[in-house]
């Protein structure tokens, strides 16, 4: 079909590439009371995400090889949980109290646009993405794990049924994280809850999990890049978190957004979120097309980025609230 | 046709294996191309394929399964291997429902399980642990393992099963039919030589096992491709054969028993109409097969003749059907024994 | 079409009879699928005498598949497989006959909502190729009852037709019996209705089927003295009115099967061969079979009595 004189272009997949850096670098990931608990809460946490943030660069530089890495930096601000204040009065809270501590935020993002980005469904995209870890002994008959929304880093214990007529229950059995070295760290993650309507709320680990893949310049919706940045028209911000774009570029001459790797400073609270980001992303297939375009560009670079897009992501956890 | 993933960082594959469940899609009338990529949005940021040339044709975006146990062999080594299954569904003309499972086996793997995301990362490749026999598991896939054995026809059902539970199903087929089952395995070829099909094989009532040899490097998902439509294809014959085996015609003997509430309409009309109205228009052997292997169907063309004997299924239901539209008088005379 | 074959109580005949419609069905060319849905005692692989096709197929019964540990009952080409002589030589222009048993060695299991998915799946898949699906159910107010009735009411089958058949002996505590199980509460109608079925449509859906049902004007009986004769004549007129008072009257009642000791004991397919050269079985019985299975999809026996 390749020297096909005739061609129809929807019957034909195609996928776009994005621009990338070497490392997206997260400044934080801060929640509405993080906010709440003043600009004292802010400063204290640049000032300790400052010393990591220059390892991470000299890490990045010495990875690239000597030639100056692109890294680009970035912020999450959840407005998916709660709603507080307005962008207006907080980015420019945040803003300074960066400046203070010596780093510069290029690009800012809320969290919302990793459920939703304009009218995509991001997160359920994600999710229909899931392909579960089989437990040895799977031959093709588990079920998906879009049935239940809970993820799973092993095998669960069998649920207690009731048993046929006459026949013995089942015993009780411990789950088994499937990689386990000897002992299990078995982990199950809640992908999302919903209410009594059906709506559902995403997890904030498996939002967590769509900001990684991001940052990755992994996401696609039929072959267009996702979460690419809108420039900041300069001026203030708007009084409402829904008109401010889902992810704005704050620093004009900043390196792309997506980058091959991410790293994180976060407060250790964050240790569990990640935990299950990173079983949630160690069963997430992403777009092929994108991951070969970046496999290619990086191994052209002469920084190959590992197979596995967990892999790809690296964290600085900070002693802190 | 979808490239395959990071087809790089694998080694070539020796074995290529799947298995395709073909029905008819329950519903009164076709579904249009439209209604028809509704059915098969299986994930929300990929989309459907869609082709009116040469006839209507739909494709799903592949999906995958993880498996981990042995792979079926016919010596009896057990080698355990690890990966995933790719599937897809199709609909021809709004009217045929195809779900296709496949994947490939390189000649070797790691004596031990790796993280998860190394598999995610090469869609539809199964990585045996140690040297994989390929012959035996090849044979081994074609007569079905035992119990605990990878069955990739199940990751073929079990898409089924998820579209057959969509909605926009009225479960109202205009004809009884069965749905079958195609196995494939595709070896390496000998060096230099191109694609051949070594063997077509009716097997039981529903199965059919396809044994291919195909050139290094070949496409898996361009066999599957190829397998989907001699199964398309083989579906057709056996059903429209299935259709005209069932009905008694002429005026002779009568059946054992009259079927019940039978006697008002002639059952010729009302058996053979169906296929007139959704199975005669769909026959278009090789529609979207890749190039290089197309020419696997005159292995099929020349013995036994899939579309000589479709040929003669078609002519035989519109003799029947104009012979019914002679006036009743003249239709019974029938030469004397 | 979909046969829902029930009874309030054991003893019915209620397995045997349903498998002989189903073979009757399939003899005028239909496509007919037996499925076996009596989870307490699955045991249609014995009316059909396919004893060594289920070996081996112990976990593979539609208590596994119901259950969800594997993804497709297995399914027995009762033609094929039968080990019965007679059955084994399918006879020309007859139509499919297929057994989907249960596990051997299953048991009442309660069900759930994803049994219930699986159980529209299945029935469903069987819509799509067959003609008639015989389903047997478990005796009594069961799971077996429960599930069926949710599944034929759930939106999937909407399209679906479906009829029921409520097999009772003919004696008064089976009438009252089996009115009870369609009528009273908790029955099939209330029950139905519960789970969203529209009542008109069940009540007009449920025939009666009676079974072992002596027959005074039978010769098997003519030897009898002038008082047993009246006295049978007596009690037949009572269990009717009975049956009238308790709504399943005649004109509910689809057929009758005769009192007859082949359906009792051996409990397996009536053959022409068993009426006309061995002559073991009943004339009447044969033909008693041929018609309820002619009027299962007869519209003058159906509809609102």
């Amino acid at each position: 079909m390749t020297e096909a004189v005739f061609r129809e272009t929807t019957a034909e997949p195609r996928t776009q590439s994005v621009p990338l850096s070497h490392l997206s670098l997260e400044l934080g990931h801060l929640y509405m009371e993080d906010f709440e608990a003043g600009p004292r809460r802010l400063r204290e946490h640049f000032a300790q995400v400052g010393p990591w943030v220059a390892a991470a660069r000299a890490a990045a530089e010495a990875r690239a090889g000597g030639r100056r890495p692109r890294i680009s930096t970035c912020f999450l601000i959840d407005d998916y949980f709660t709603r507080f204040s307005s962008p207006a009065e907080l980015v420019p809270l945040l803003l300074a109290e960066a400046d203070r501590a010596g780093l510069e935020i290029d690009y800012l993002a809320r969290e919302s646009g990793c459920a939703v980005t304009g009218t995509v469904p991001v997160a359920q995209a994600v999710a229909a993405r899931i392909v579960e870890s089989p437990p040895p002994g799977s031959y093709g008959n588990r079920p998906p794990a879009a049935q239940t929304g809970w993820l799973a880093n092993g095998e669960r214990s069998p649920v207690a049924r009731a048993p046929q007529a006459m026949k013995p229950a089942a015993a009780w059995q411990p789950p088994q994280e499937t990689a386990a070295r000897r002992h299990s760290v078995f982990l199950d993650v809640e992908l999302w809850s919903e209410d009594a309507d059906g709506r559902r709320t995403w997890s904030c680990p498996f939002l967590a999990a769509v900001w990684q893949l991001a940052r990755l310049g992994l996401l696609r919706a039929e072959g267009e890049p996702l979460f690419t940045p809108d420039p900041h028209p300069g001026g203030d911000f708007p009084d409402d978190w829904d008109e401010l774009p889902s992810l704005v570029r704050l620093n004009a001459r900043a390196d792309p957004f997506a980058a091959y790797r991410t790293c994180s400073v976060l407060p250790n609270r964050f240790l569990p979120v990640e935990h299950a980001v990173r079983v949630v992303l160690d069963q997430t297939e992403v777009d092929t097309a994108a991951l070969r375009q970046i496999a290619e560009r990086s191994a052209h670079e002469g920084v190959p980025v590992p197979d596995s897009v967990a892999d790809r992501v690296s964290y600085v956890f900070y002693a802190g609230p | 046709m979808a490239g395959p993933g990071v087809e790089e960082s694998a080694p070539s594959a020796v074995l290529a294996c799947g298995e395709i469940r073909t029905c008819l899609l329950p519903t009164r009338q076709a579904l249009d191309i439209r209604a028809a990529a509704q059915l098969l949005g299986l994930r929300a940021d990929e989309r459907v394929l869609l082709s009116e040339r040469p006839n209507l044709y739909a494709r799903s975006p592949d999906t995958l399964t993880g498996v981990d146990c042995p792979l079926p062999s016919a010596n009896g080594a057990r080698v355990r291997a690890v990966g995933t299954v790719a599937a897809r569904a199709a609909l021809t003309e709004g009217r045929v429902l195809q779900t296709s499972a496949y994947f490939r086996l390189p000649a070797t793997g790691p004596d031990q399980r790796r993280p998860w995301g190394h598999y995610l990362v090469r869609p539809g490749v199964l990585e045996p642990f140690g040297k994989l026999p390929h012959e035996a598991v090849a044979q081994g896939v074609l007569d079905g393992g035992r119990p605990g054995d990878l069955d990739v026809g199940l990751i073929a059902d079990g898409l089924l099963t998820r579209l057959l539970r969509h909605p926009l199903l009225d479960h109202c087929p205009p004809l009884r039919s069965r749905p079958t089952r195609l196995r494939w395995a595709a070896l390496p070829a000998h060096p230099g030589d191109g694609p051949t099909l070594e063997r077509f094989t009716l097997a039981e009532d529903e199965l059919r096992t396809v044994r291919l040899r195909v050139p290094e490097g070949t496409d898996s998902a361009e066999i599957a491709g190829l397998c989907d439509d001699l199964a398309l294809h083989d579906w057709l014959l056996t059903t429209v054969v299935r259709m005209l085996d069932g009905i008694a015609l002429g005026s002779g003997a009568p059946p054992a028993r009259t079927r019940p509430g039978a006697e008002d309409r002639p059952a010729v009309l009302t058996t053979l109409r169906p296929a007139v109205d959704h199975l005669l228009h769909l026959w278009m052997p090789r529609a979207r097969v890749a190039a290089a292997l197309a020419p696997l169907w005159e292995a099929l063309e020349e013995r036994p003749g899939f579309t000589r004997q479709w040929r003669t299924l078609v002519q035989r239901i519109r003799d029947q059907l104009a012979l019914h539209a002679v006036p009743a008088l003249y239709r019974e005379v029938e030469p004397a024994p | 079409m979909l046969v829902f074959a029930a009874s309030d109580k054991g003893g019915t005949g209620r397995s045997v009879t349903s498998a002989n419609l189903a073979y009757q069905r399939a003899l005028t060319g239909d496509h007919v699928a037996y499925v076996d849905f009596d989870f307490g005692s699955p045991t249609a692989a014995a009316v059909f005498d396919v004893p060594s096709a289920m070996r081996g197929a112990e976990e593979r019964g539609l208590h596994s598949y119901l259950e969800g540990e594997i993804a497709e009952p297995v399914r027995i080409d009762v033609w094929r497989q039968t080990e019965h002589p007679l059955l084994r030589a399918r006879p020309n222009q007859s139509g499919r006959l297929v057994l989907l048993p249960g596990d051997a060695g299953g048991g009442e299991f309660a069900t759930g909502e994803e049994a219930l998915e699986r159980c529209i799946d299945l029935l469903l898949r069987l819509n799509g190729e067959f003609d008639l699906i015989v389903v047997d159910l478990s005796a009594g107010r069961s799971y077996a009852v429960d599930m069926v009735l949710a599944a034929t009411a759930h939106p999937r089958m909407r399209n679906v037709p479906f009829r029921w058949l409520v097999f009772h002996r003919w004696t008064r505590q089976h009438v009252i019996a089996a009115a009870g199980l369609v009528h009273k509460a908790h029955g099939i109608i209330k029950g139905g209705v519960e789970r969203g079925h529209d009542e008109d449509a069940l009540r007009a859906a449920i025939r009666f089927v009676r079974a072992a049902v002596p027959d005074p004007e039978s010769p098997v009986w003519a030897q009898g003295s002038p008082a047993q004769a009246a006295w049978m004549q007596a009690c037949d007129e009572t269990l009717r009115r009975l049956a009238a008072e308790q709504r399943i009257g005649d004109s509910v009642v689809l057929g009758i099967v005769p009192l007859e000791p082949i359906l009792q004991w051996r409990e397996q397919l009536i053959t022409e061969e068993d009426v006309l050269s061995t002559q073991i079985a009943n004339k009447e019985t044969l033909e008693a079979l041929e018609e309820i299975a002619r009027r299962l999809t007869d519209d003058s026996y159906w509809g609102r009595p």
